[in-house]
């Protein structure tokens, strides 16, 4: 009976519950869109970051990550054909991808500027599309001294697709060596500081520079991201096995600004939370005590007619718990809703900090973010009618039957 | 010798009103007996809500003892007062106090849930006691859609239910017309008749107060005047 009394109370005053769902419905919708726009933001860095950049692994010589190199490849890997075909084996790979990073100087014959190039086999560098060809064509294959380079190493060396450039550096043997380049192409990332200083260039080409054969790194991309610790596993297993003298680290270990960002947008997300957890509070618990203070009368009655203080606590505070539910269920769906019209309706966002190219505004609609939100209503509304219950319980039957 | 229902010794009650101490009740030795039907007059201040409520076990005095059938309850906890209070005593009151969102039905089988019963013998109860009160008809409905005079005879039978040796009526008809109240009183006076259920009610109405078997007159918080009428003095008074 005093479930039904809460339950029939909480629809007694349709505006005041009308409103305090309202704030509830505002605050669980600012908190979905909130979180799904996190979460696909989350999603879409992470399958950026591995695409385009990581890859799921990544395959070393022994005593590369914990070893300083005196020259350039030191602890490289050397005759990749019999590994690559053991890992692509697996159904769960897409592809592997072989990687040489180097540093040196590009001079245009008057100014020189410090490059970071990656080599890369062609194919498949068109398949990780980290970059957006801005101008000219992309690498090649076939044309092992072809690069491309970024747009705006590009601009301030003056280059256009066609102009030639020197790139030095130091090889595996420790001297100097220069190679000519035909610039094939302008590239942007996005990452203006990457684009500053970037170049790509064939495999093959790398390798001649650095007057070797040896590569520095093997990417493994899977179809699957979910598939990585497995994969990992399976592979760490095979290594052993087979007496490679090999070690790997997943994206995890290597995406450090996937993890930043990740940390950003949490602190921002529980920040939100915060503000909407006080205001949700501050609301149900001044419609509990409004209630209360209308009810002062209907209290004191139930208590004389012997209802226990704690069944009296309890019925407000099942009349929180109530709106927190109604609430949380009702803002659920509307979150829900707003979130697939906004997926709808396609709105472009500028670029975000340190990018060149803006996006189109998503909404992840996770299960995981709508089970929380539910649960912070709830659990929020029902926190709030605590006191006040406790209030309304303390009263006492002669002051309760003698308000007005 | 019989046990008196309700025997209060020298009951004081004092409370501070901001600073002020009031004393609403000094010195009220009263006794009374299972059956009787008793109106309690007096000015507005002169004690009477007061007296009620400490009978009714929902204060407690500041000096003297409350005995009902016997047991003492001055010293008792407040779960045992709630206790005593849902099982002996029933309560009428001047604004009816019904509960809004439960139907006249649900209004009168709310005191049971405290005492004990099942589903059934509960509905039983209640709808006994909604036709003595001649309300069958009307079980359905909510306080807002019932009148004066239908909602004071649900708070009736909701004071009934439970079968309590004592029903305190605190100006149970100074919201009703004249006619109303009469009925009112005429229903109260007939279950006393027929259950011997005690009541006892606060007025200052005089054409209901002459009703009574029993007229207590509170003045400062003091019993002035207690008077038992015989059927025949009562009579008298009515005709003069």
């Amino acid at each position: 009976m005093l479930t039904r009394i809460a339950f029939r109370n909480v629809f007694r005053n349709r505006r005041r519950s009308l409103i305090t769902m309202l704030v509830l419905i505002v605050g669980a919708t600012a908190l979905i869109l909130f979180g799904g726009y996190k979460e696909i933001s989350f999603y879409g860095l992470r399958e950026s970051t591995i695409r385009n950049r990581v890859g799921h692994l990544q395959v070393y010589k022994k005593g590369f990550l914990d070893s300083e190199s005196q020259k350039p490849l030191e602890f490289g890997l050397e005759n990749v054909s019999q590994l690559r075909r053991a890992i692509e084996s697996d159904a769960r790979v897409e592809m592997t991808v072989p990687q040489i990073s180097l540093m040196g100087l590009v001079t245009n014959g008057e100014k020189s500027e410090t490059f970071l190039a990656t080599g890369v086999e062609s194919d498949k560098d068109q398949k990780m599309s980290a970059q957006r060809l801005v101008a000219g064509e992309s690498i090649s294959d076939k044309e092992t001294d072809g690069v491309i380079v970024g747009e705006l190493l590009a601009r301030s060396m003056g280059v256009k697709p066609g102009d030639y450039l020197t790139l030095m550096t130091t090889t595996v043997s420790g001297s100097l060596n220069g190679l000519d380049v035909r610039v094939r192409g302008t590239f942007a990332t996005g990452m203006k500081e990457f684009d500053e200083r970037a170049i790509k260039m064939p495999l093959a080409g790398a390798q001649q520079l650095l007057q070797t054969q040896k590569i520095e790194r093997l990417l493994v991309l899977l179809k699957n991201t979910d598939d990585t610790d497995g994969v990992k596993t399976m592979l760490e297993s095979r290594f052993v096995q087979n007496r490679w003298d090999l070690e790997m680290r997943d994206w995890a270990a290597l995406a450090t600004y996937y993890h930043q960002v990740r940390n950003i947008f949490n602190g921002i997300f529980g920040f939100l939370g915060i503000i909407v957890f006080l205001i949700v509070i501050v609301s149900v618990a001044n419609t509990i005590i409004l209630s209360i203070f209308e009810r002062t009368r209907e209290i004191g009655t139930l208590m004389a007619m012997g209802t226990r203080r704690r069944q009296i606590w309890a019925m407000f505070f099942l009349e929180g718990l109530m709106i927190g539910v109604v609430g949380g269920l009702l803002g659920i769906a509307v979150g829900s809703a707003v979130g697939e019209l906004i997926n709808q309706a396609h709105i472009q966002l500028p670029p975000p900090p340190g990018y060149t190219t803006g996006y189109n505004l998503k909404i992840m609609l996770k299960p995981s973010i709508l089970v929380t939100v539910m649960l912070l209503s709830s659990v929020t509304a029902t926190l709030a009618s605590v006191l006040p219950a406790l209030k309304a319980s303390r009263l006492r039957i002669v002051d309760a039957l003698g308000h007005i | 010798m019989h046990t008196p229902l309700v025997k209060l010794q020298a009951i004081r009650k004092s409370y501070s009103l901001g600073k002020v101490d009031v004393t609403a009740l000094r010195e009220v030795t009263l006794v009374i007996d299972p059956g009787e039907f008793v109106a309690l007059s007096g000015t507005s201040g002169s004690g009477k809500t007061t007296l009620l409520n400490l009978i009714g076990c929902l204060d407690k005095p500041s000096a003297g003892t409350i005995q009902l059938a016997g047991l003492d309850v001055t010293a008792l906890s407040l779960p045992s007062l709630a206790n005593i209070r849902s099982r002996k005593i029933g309560f009428i009151f001047q604004t009816f106090n019904l509960i809004p969102v439960l139907s006249a039905f649900e209004n009168v089988e709310y005191p049971l849930l405290f005492a004990g019963l099942g589903h059934r013998q509960r509905q039983e109860r209640v709808r006994q006691w909604l036709n003595q009160v001649g309300l069958e008809n009307q079980a359905r409905q909510r306080p807002d859609q019932l009148s004066g005079g239908q909602r004071q005879r649900v708070a009736i039978a909701r004071a009934m239910v439970t079968q309590p040796n004592l029903v305190l009526a605190d100006e149970p008809t100074a919201n009703l017309d004249s006619e109303t109240a009469g009925q009112i009183l005429d229903l109260m006076s007939q279950i006393n008749q027929e259950t011997g259920t005690t009541f006892l009610f606060a007025t200052h109405d005089p054409r209901i107060r002459d009703r009574a078997s029993r007229q207590i007159h509170l003045h400062d918080g003091q019993i002035a005047n207690d008077v038992i009428l015989t059927e025949t003095s009562r009579r008298f008074a009515n005709a003069h």
